[in-house]
């Protein structure tokens, strides 16, 4: 069953007389519980994609229907409950907020998603149990990136949402971070889209879209995707 | 090329720049306006005192002073010049409530006046010279005749000159009128001739009167009044009038009075020009201003100064990576730091001129003939002075805002130039105390997120809090001081005063005779007379108040039931004796010296004074004349009469306190406006650096779901615990301002510190308003942050 549908999306910048399409005349689908990966180099227009359906941006032209709803037209307050009901974010800079511990930072959802997972069952699965009361600041650059996993988590969303993130680990962390990614959101059923340009994450998706100069170049459907330990990082 | 960097960097951070210049000019301008304004009293009366040769001492006597006094008086070594003076309130004929103070001044080398308008001085003169100010107020013009009456006797003379007297700077009539009223009061001086002849003219009105008592029939009288009316008879009438003498001298009070005392034979009361009213308002004026510019626009200042540390604290921590950029680029870091210092120097330089023009205008609009001091003050030039202390603030400001920009900057460059190329890393998080107690858990996320906000940056939220509780201390101490006074003038129109009207009687009326009119017209009277008390002048106010119409009050305005066994000392002289002590003292123009009891302490709201009944003044065996009856009858009720020389209706004496209240009114709105300015300035700056601080915390809790609102509010929600934290610190410590404001201005009034409700209601309101509104403006920018820039970059 599809969750996500493109259809003729286009983004189109402009500055001053200057006019950037990000994003021309996107078509897909996505199915629920897959794990998707848009792949790109820089400037392709893959992280306009994956902010267009956070519902952190809004398309110029065509529509975006999330879990049957048409997220193109919504105001400000509806996106506000859409990010917080249907999608989870985890950044490549992990975006906690630095004056609250990591029980703080994740029980913060808990605030405004409507069906919230227990903040400390969360942050137990991501092993940080320990550091319940420390700030980010305390933590490496992996735990902090395990904190924003069980944020994200947290929400119950409909889909998780990554911009690479593993962007700023080394690549030991990097792929223990993504071990964790993959087997949470399969526990717990999420879509998963991860925008990366690192070529080795796409071999362990269910589905790969290849994005250049704002226009899908092809998507894969991989029957049998390699495990995080198979693959060459 | 890096000057033209210097101007975008000041475009790109305009909030901050424009923020900082405001503060410094606005800092400066108060703190230079309201320096400039005593400063300018003093120069521009000191000035005015001068070229009108303002009396240093006046010598009172009742019996007069005989021109062979007057040569003794002005052989003593350390007289400079000397004259016979006279000063009497006269009404004028044919106008209704308006009366003028003449004064002659016998050989015109004291107490002299500028002619504005007309004739030149000249001791052979028949006119008047009239003050410039009631001539204008009255329509009078020169050429105008003028008649004014004088026990009887009717002085006629057409204006030949319209002047300013040094001696009627501030022209009040009676000690209890604040204000001069033009429109009521004036003064004129005539030649030391013109006064002659009046004399003259009444001496022979009286011997004519006398001779006709006594029967001497009308063809003898001429012969007779002739005979009578010598030169002798006429110098020695002249010689009462003649009651004053004014002088010029460098001597001290005491020195003084003893050099008459053995000069004349006799003790004389010597009035220095610091009891005198010209004299001692402008002082007061003065030492007002320099106690205000003491306090209020040196707060003013200091938040400047501070809220620039802070500003250039975080511009600098932004332009570190620029400032790596530079030094990778080869710049070195002496250059740099140049750059970064010019920063500093030009927010100086700009917001001290601009604080300069501010100041003049601060200045101008409290001390110019036009402004607040032009009601007050009669005086030819208004110019304005800037005291020679302030250059150097100046300088040291702007060295000052130079110095914390390149202390800013220095902490950037310290290290290599990777060290500054790496994007500055805010302080770790600690848990606050706060954190230790149980309820910590149960608090709302926002709140958590704010409080550990404050504590992590502690400068900021220090330098918002400043901002607040000055804005407040500010609002409180100007509006406070409105209560005070219109509390004061309260106390005044309804504690002490009871009466319809005030008759004030000639100076030395008959006791007997002024009895008797008491009599007829009811009510209390009061006797005020100088004493010399520890060598001090104070007054001696002996009082008659069985039918509450004239209040004696104590501490808490409560009318004292006097008892007629000892003195009241005023609040003031509290700390002369205790209640139980005994003091000594001697009336001016008496060897006699009395003891009396304190038996309790009176508020005494203008003079410094020992108050007294008439029956213990009688039980002591004083000498004493009535100066005032307050009566209920009406002005018109009551009939003239050779004792009576001025009647004052209430009401009308209340009026002249209105434009004392105006004056106050416009320095309160300076100082409120300067308060919401300052509240404004500061807070938006602090909350623009916040703002952009959390960009990034702010743009993560919007992904994550979060509504503008709710982010809004929890913005707001800060602004507003700082405002209540800085109101609770700020109310009492502007009452304290305020009291301490109270206390150096005791010398002048006795105010009793009051504050209304309306003024804590419109501190706190305007406070909080103030910084809901900033928190409202800050907030708006949230609905414009962009969640994806903000996300990129790391912290």
């Amino acid at each position: 069953m599809s969750i996500v549908q493109f259809e003729k999306v286009t983004r189109v910048y402009t500055s001053g007389e200057h006019e950037l399409k990000a994003l021309d005349q996107v078509s897909f689908t996505l199915d629920e519980g897959k794990f998707v990966v848009i792949l790109g180099p820089s400037g392709a227009g893959k992280s306009t994609l994956l902010n267009l359906l956070g519902g952190l941006d809004s398309p110029t032209d065509g529509t975006i229907t999330v879990n049957g709803r048409d997220i193109s037209t919504l105001s400000d307050n509806e996106l506000a409950d859409y990010r917080a009901a249907t999608v989870g974010f985890v950044f490549q800079f992990y975006n906690l907020i630095p004056t609250l511990t990591v029980y703080e930072n994740v029980e913060l959802v808990s605030t405004i998603s409507p069906d919230a997972i227990d903040a400390k069952q969360m942050i137990a699965e991501v092993g940080l149990t320990d550091h319940l009361h420390n700030f980010p600041s305390e933590l490496s650059g992996g735990e902090q990136q395990r904190v924003s996993i069980a944020r994200a988590l947290a929400k119950n969303p409909k889909i998780l949402l990554c911009d690479e993130p593993t962007g700023a680990l080394d690549s030991d962390t990097g792929v223990m971070v993504l071990k964790l990614l993959l087997s949470m959101a399969k526990n717990y059923g999420k879509t998963i889209v991860i925008v990366t340009h690192n070529q080795s994450i796409a071999k362990m998706a269910d589905v790969v879209i290849r994005v250049k100069n704002g226009k899908i170049r092809s998507i894969a459907e991989q029957e049998n995707p390699m495990s995080a330990d198979e693959v060459e990082w | 090329m890096l000057i033209r960097k210097l101007f975008r960097t000041a475009w790109s951070y305009k909030a901050q720049f424009i923020s900082m210049v405001i503060m410094i000019t606005l800092g400066m301008g108060m703190f230079l306006g309201f320096n400039m304004e005593w400063k300018s009293i003093e120069v521009d009366t000191g000035k005015f005192f001068e070229d009108t040769n303002y009396a240093d001492y006046r010598l009172y006597s009742e019996k007069g002073f005989t021109t062979d006094d007057l040569d003794k008086i002005s052989d003593i070594d350390g007289v400079d010049a000397a004259t016979r003076y006279l000063s009497v309130n006269l009404d004028i004929k044919g106008e209704k409530n308006k009366s003028l103070a003449l004064d002659v001044s016998e050989n015109y080398t004291v107490s002299t006046f500028i002619v504005t308008d007309g004739e030149e001085y000249d001791k052979n003169g028949d006119g008047f010279w009239l003050s410039d100010k009631f001539a204008a107020a009255n329509d009078y013009e020169l050429g105008d005749t003028l008649t004014l009456e004088f026990q009887g006797t009717e002085i006629t003379g057409k204006i030949v000159g319209l002047i300013k007297a040094g001696e009627h700077m501030i022209c009040v009539a009676d000690k209890n009128q604040m204000m001069p009223d033009y429109s009521t009061y004036g003064y004129a001086y005539i030649s030391p001739k013109k006064l002659r002849e009046t004399v003259k003219t009444k001496l022979r009105d009286n011997i004519i009167a006398e001779l006709e008592k006594s029967g001497v029939p009308k063809e003898m009288l001429d012969e007779s009044v002739n005979t009578l009316m010598t030169d002798e008879t006429i110098n020695e009438a002249l010689d009462k009038v003649y009651a004053q003498v004014n002088l010029l001298s460098d001597l001290s009070k005491e020195t003084l009075e003893d050099s008459v005392k053995n000069a004349l034979g006799r003790t004389i009361m010597v009035t220095s020009k610091d009891d005198h009213v010209a004299y001692k308002e402008s002082n007061g004026e003065a030492e007002e201003g320099k106690t205000m510019g003491s306090v209020l626009p040196v707060l003013f200042l200091l938040i400047a100064i501070l809220t620039m540390v802070t500003t250039m604290h975080r511009i600098a921590t932004k332009e570190k990576t620029q400032i790596g950029t530079l030094k990778a680029l080869g710049f070195k870091n002496r250059r740099i730091l140049r750059h970064y210092t010019s920063y500093g120097l030009f927010i100086g330089l700009v917001g001290t001129a601009l604080g300069v023009a501010l100041g003049y205008a601060v200045c101008k609009a409290i001390m110019s003939e036009g402004g607040m001091m032009g009601t007050y003050f009669d005086m030819p030039d208004w110019g304005a002075a800037i005291p020679e202390f302030c250059y150097p603030v100046m300088a040291a400001t702007i060295i000052l805002l130079t110095l914390i920009s390149y202390l800013s900057v220095r902490s950037q460059l310290k290290g290599t130039a990777a060290d500054a190329l790496r994007p500055y890393t805010p302080k770790k998080m600690r848990k606050t105390l706060l954190e230790r107690f149980r309820f910590w858990d149960k608090l709302h996320f926002g709140t958590k997120w704010n409080i550990r906000d404050l504590s992590r940056h502690k400068s900021r939220s220090a330098m918002t809090l400043f901002g607040i509780i000055g804005c407040m201390v500010l609002m409180v101490g100007g509006l406070g001081m409105r209560d005070t006074l219109t509390g004061f003038l309260d106390l005044l129109d309804n504690d002490i005063s009871n009466y319809t009207t005030k008759v004030n009687l000639i100076d030395d009326a008959d006791l007997e005779k002024s009895k008797e009119l008491y009599k007829e017209l009811g009510g209390d009277w009061e006797s005020l007379t100088g004493i010399s008390l520890d060598g001090d002048t104070i007054a001696l106010d002996i009082v008659h108040n069985p039918n509450d119409l004239f209040n004696v009050i104590d501490e808490d305005n409560n009318r004292i039931e006097l008892s007629d066994e000892g003195v009241y000392l005023c609040l003031r002289l509290k700390d002369r004796a205790e209640v139980g002590d005994e003091i000594e003292f001697s009336p001016y123009g008496s060897k006699d010296t009395y003891t009396a009891k304190v038996i309790g302490y009176n508020r005494s709201i203008m003079t410094e004074s020992v108050t007294m009944t008439d029956a213990f003044a009688d039980k002591l065996g004083i000498d004493y004349s009535i100066s005032s009856i307050y009566t209920d009858k009406k002005t018109n009720e009551i009939a003239s009469n050779d004792l009576i020389s001025g009647k004052q209706d209430k009401a009308q004496l209340m009026d002249s306190f209105n434009s004392f209240v105006q004056i106050m009114d416009s320095m309160v709105i300076i100082l409120v406006i300067a308060a919401v300015i300052l509240g404004i300035v500061v807070l938006y700056n602090l909350g623009v650096m916040s703002y952009v601080e959390r960009s990034r915390e702010l743009a993560t809790l919007k992904v994550l779901g979060f509504r503008n609102r709710a982010i809004g509010k929890l913005l707001i929600s800060q602004n507003i615990w700082l405002t209540f934290i800085g109101v609770i610190i700020g109310l009492p410590a502007g009452v304290g301002v305020l009291y301490w404001l109270l206390t150096a201005l005791a010398g002048e009034y006795e105010m009793k510190l009051m504050l209304g409700p309306l003024t804590y209601c419109v501190s706190i309101l305007l406070t909080f308003g103030v910084s809901l509104l900033v928190g409202l403006m800050v907030a708006r920018k949230n609905k414009k942050i962009d969640m994806v820039e903000a996300l990129k970059c790391a912290e």
